[in-house]
């Protein structure tokens, strides 16, 4: 199927920042001023000669591309990328300010699940409201409705109120409803993010059926990367509003991720007076060292990260130093802590190392901290949050794209045995 | 790829978005394709608003009768207001039904953008099926309401043998879809300002509310002075409302003249609204 399904030609989105009020009401007649009487000629808005006036913000800068039909893209970048502006164009929620984009067959976007769910009204009704609003037609309603029932397992509550349910069931019936839509083009953003795990897998599982059998287009934004290289045959990356990048989603998302890795892995403090420490201690290299596997740049669950630290030692008195490394989470949590033996050193440069090996910590952000320990009992000098990283996931063989639980994530064995009768 | 694929792929695309607006749309058509969508939230409205009540859609009756027995007392009985020789309840009646259908018309739809703004924000349908959707709960509510009140007219007309019934009783839908269309059309250019500028609707709250007394609602229109008449009578809502007794009550003759006018000035404000509101349904959920 090489036909083009959806093209976007040069879209920008333009948004006037600031307050509506008094002083927006006083540019609105200047406005119409200008343009009854022709005051000043044509002042288009344009993107490309913007005044980077704090009062105006380019969401989206010139955007084009162009979709397959059966094509499932993902949407990557940061917050603030443009990814949820391009989306709600695409769904028509709002008008780019320049550009056009031209589409075949009918599309349906899941910006949010239960859209215009009304709390008094019981299950059975809000699933024709909401099928309705979303685009589906009475009758097609009708035909799915005990699927969508099934899926959504809730068939004791259909003549309640969802006021009544609890948000687990709302969530779950919301979603039975927008996975059994059936338009050319779908546009999905986020859903995954609700849900319980196993719902969740529900809903991948569907929307990979959705693509894979039906051939159906599926536009789809996820912080979730794993679920967008298992579901996505394309990806588009955005950064400020612009697009980056667009080709096969292992590529972009490769990339992004290298992108997003890109805190620095090392400091260097060539001046002992200027680098952090005391009269004990002075920093003069920290270094997180990766050993990628297959090239991908990228730390993920799987790499073995070196930690290697030089300092300068300036001990006022004989004592014998330890260095006690601490591995935390983000949230604050010890992951491990590990420490040197003690032993007296020469004054002068002092190098030490640790290895992590690869499959043991969870994905997620790290901060390293460091303590100076004196004859293992006192310490001389802290060093917190030194260094940073973040451990992508990494999974292979699975259709379960949820979160993974535990705070560390070795590879032990688990052995399976057919026991004879 | 040469020229002629290309033109042939251009002709397959089968909708296109891009800022370009037409001042000429209306959305009619696409109106049409979302009649189900119309329905369902007429559905929706009509249901939601009776739940976890005890008396449910009795309430429909109870709230014009209600109306209608205050005005009976305080403008009846202790302020003496003329109805022209008219029954008393059947003169009040009239006046809420019609006065309620509009008011409830009107500020349904000036408020489309406020009140649906979570829904416009994540779906995209022609918004014009908020406010259509409304009408239509509305006019329900009125034909159940006309029905009360055909009820006790007849009583009167069979027992106490006041009234003759005419050929002009087919006036009566005309008169409510002019009361629709007028509302929808204020409506929706209230609707398109009140979005950029929240005190539009304020103001517009208070005119509402003054609204009644420039419009015969609680009094006949024979008692304001000579001349303030022809302006009273540009008020659409005074031929609606003054036809509506004609027919039923034959006290005044039919003001045809004013009704044309009234009829042209509904009209007048739908078109326009109807344009305006195609024109920013998109724009205004930037600015929401």
């Amino acid at each position: 199927m090489d036909n083009v399904i959806l093209k976007a030609e040069n879209i920008s989105k333009y948004y006037k920042l600031g307050v509506i009020g008094t002083r927006s009401f006083k540019e609105d007649l200047q406005g119409f001023w200008k343009k009854a009487f022709r005051i000043s000629g044509n002042e288009k808005i344009n993107p490309n000669n913007t005044n980077n006036s704090s009062n105006e913000l380019w969401a989206l800068k010139d955007i084009s591309f162009e979709i397959m039909q059966g094509d499932v893209v993902g949407f990557v970048g940061k917050n603030g990328a443009g990814k949820s502006t391009l989306l709600k164009i695409l769904s028509r929620i709002t008008l780019p300010t320049t550009g056009t984009i031209k589409g075949m067959g009918r599309i349906a976007s899941l910006l949010e699940v239960g859209t215009g769910f009304h709390a008094e009204l019981t299950g059975r009704e809000n699933i024709f409201l909401n099928g309705q609003i979303l685009g589906m037609h009475k009758k097609e309603i009708l035909l799915k409705f005990d699927e969508i029932v099934a899926f959504s397992g809730i068939e004791r509550f259909l003549d309640t109120p969802v006021k009544r349910y609890s948000s687990g069931m709302y969530v779950r019936l919301a979603f039975a409803i927008a996975a059994h839509l059936d338009p050319e083009i779908l546009i999905i953003d986020e859903v995954l993010a609700v849900g319980d795990s196993d719902f969740q897998k529900k809903c991948l599982g569907k929307m990979k059926q959705v693509s894979a059998e039906e051939g159906k287009t599926v536009l789809f934004v996820s912080h979730n990367s794993q679920a967008l290289k298992n579901l996505c045959n394309k990806a588009i990356h955005l950064e400020k509003g612009r697009l980056i990048d667009i080709g096969s989603t292992q590529d972009i998302i490769t990339n992004y991720l290298k992108n997003e890795q890109d805190q620095p892995l090392k400091k260097v403090y060539n001046d002992p007076d200027e680098a952090p420490g005391n009269s004990n201690i002075r920093i003069k290299k920290l270094e997180v060292i990766p050993k990628y596997v297959d090239n991908s740049k990228i730390i993920d669950i799987r790499t073995p990260l070196t930690i290697q630290f030089e300092f300068w030692y300036l001990p006022s008195e004989n004592i014998d130093l330890g260095v006690s490394m601490s591995l935390n989470t983000v949230m604050g949590d010890c992951i491990f802590d590990v420490d040197s033996i003690a032993q007296p050193f020469q004054k002068g440069l002092v190098k030490g190392q640790c290895t992590i090996p690869g499959n043991l910590l969870n994905n997620g952000s790290y901060t390293i901290s460091l303590i100076f320990i004196r004859n293992t009992s006192s310490a001389i000098f802290e060093l917190e949050e030194c260094l940073s990283f973040d451990v992508e996931d990494f999974r292979e063989n699975t259709a379960w794209y949820g979160d993974w639980p535990g705070a560390i994530r070795p590879k032990f064995k688990v052995l399976l045995e057919q026991e004879n009768l | 790829m040469d020229t002629e694929e290309k033109e042939d792929i251009k002709l397959n695309w089968q909708w296109e978005i891009s800022p370009a607006k037409s001042w000429f749309k209306m959305g009619l058509i696409d109106l049409y394709a979302y009649r189900g969508l119309i329905l369902r939230f007429v559905r929706r409205d009509l249901i939601a608003s009776y739940q976890q009540t005890i008396i449910g859609p009795i309430w429909i009756f109870l709230q014009p009768l209600f109306t209608t027995l205050i005005y009976l007392i305080v403008f009846g009985n202790f302020a003496k207001v003329s109805t022209d020789d008219t029954p008393k309840i059947l003169f009040y009646m009239s006046g809420t039904i019609i006065w309620t259908f509009f008011f409830d018309n009107i500020s349904g739809t000036m408020y489309t953008f406020i009140t649906n703004a979570h829904i416009f924000n994540k779906v995209y349908f022609p918004r014009l099926v908020v406010p259509v959707s409304n009408i239509i709960t509305q006019s329900v509510r009125l034909s159940i309401q006309l029905v009360l009140f055909i009820i006790i007219f007849l009583y009167y007309y069979i027992f106490f043998d006041k009234f003759q019934l005419s050929i002009s009783l087919f006036l009566i839908p005309f008169l409510i879809l002019l009361t629709a269309t007028f509302a929808l059309g204020s409506g929706l250019l209230i609707a398109v300002f009140t979005a950029r500028y929240r005190d539009i609707d304020t103001f517009f709250q208070y005119i509402l509310r003054l609204g009644m007394f420039i419009t015969p609602v609680v009094f006949p229109s024979t008692i304001v002075p000579q001349k303030y008449q022809f302006l009273f009578w540009l008020n659409p809502l005074t031929p609606i409302i003054e036809t509506f007794r004609s027919v039923f009550f034959h006290q005044n003759a039919i003001q045809y003249n004013y009704l044309l006018i009234a009829t042209a000035e509904a009209i007048f404000l739908l078109i326009l609204g109807l344009i305006l509101f195609k024109r920013r349904e998109v724009e205004v959920m930037d600015i929401i």
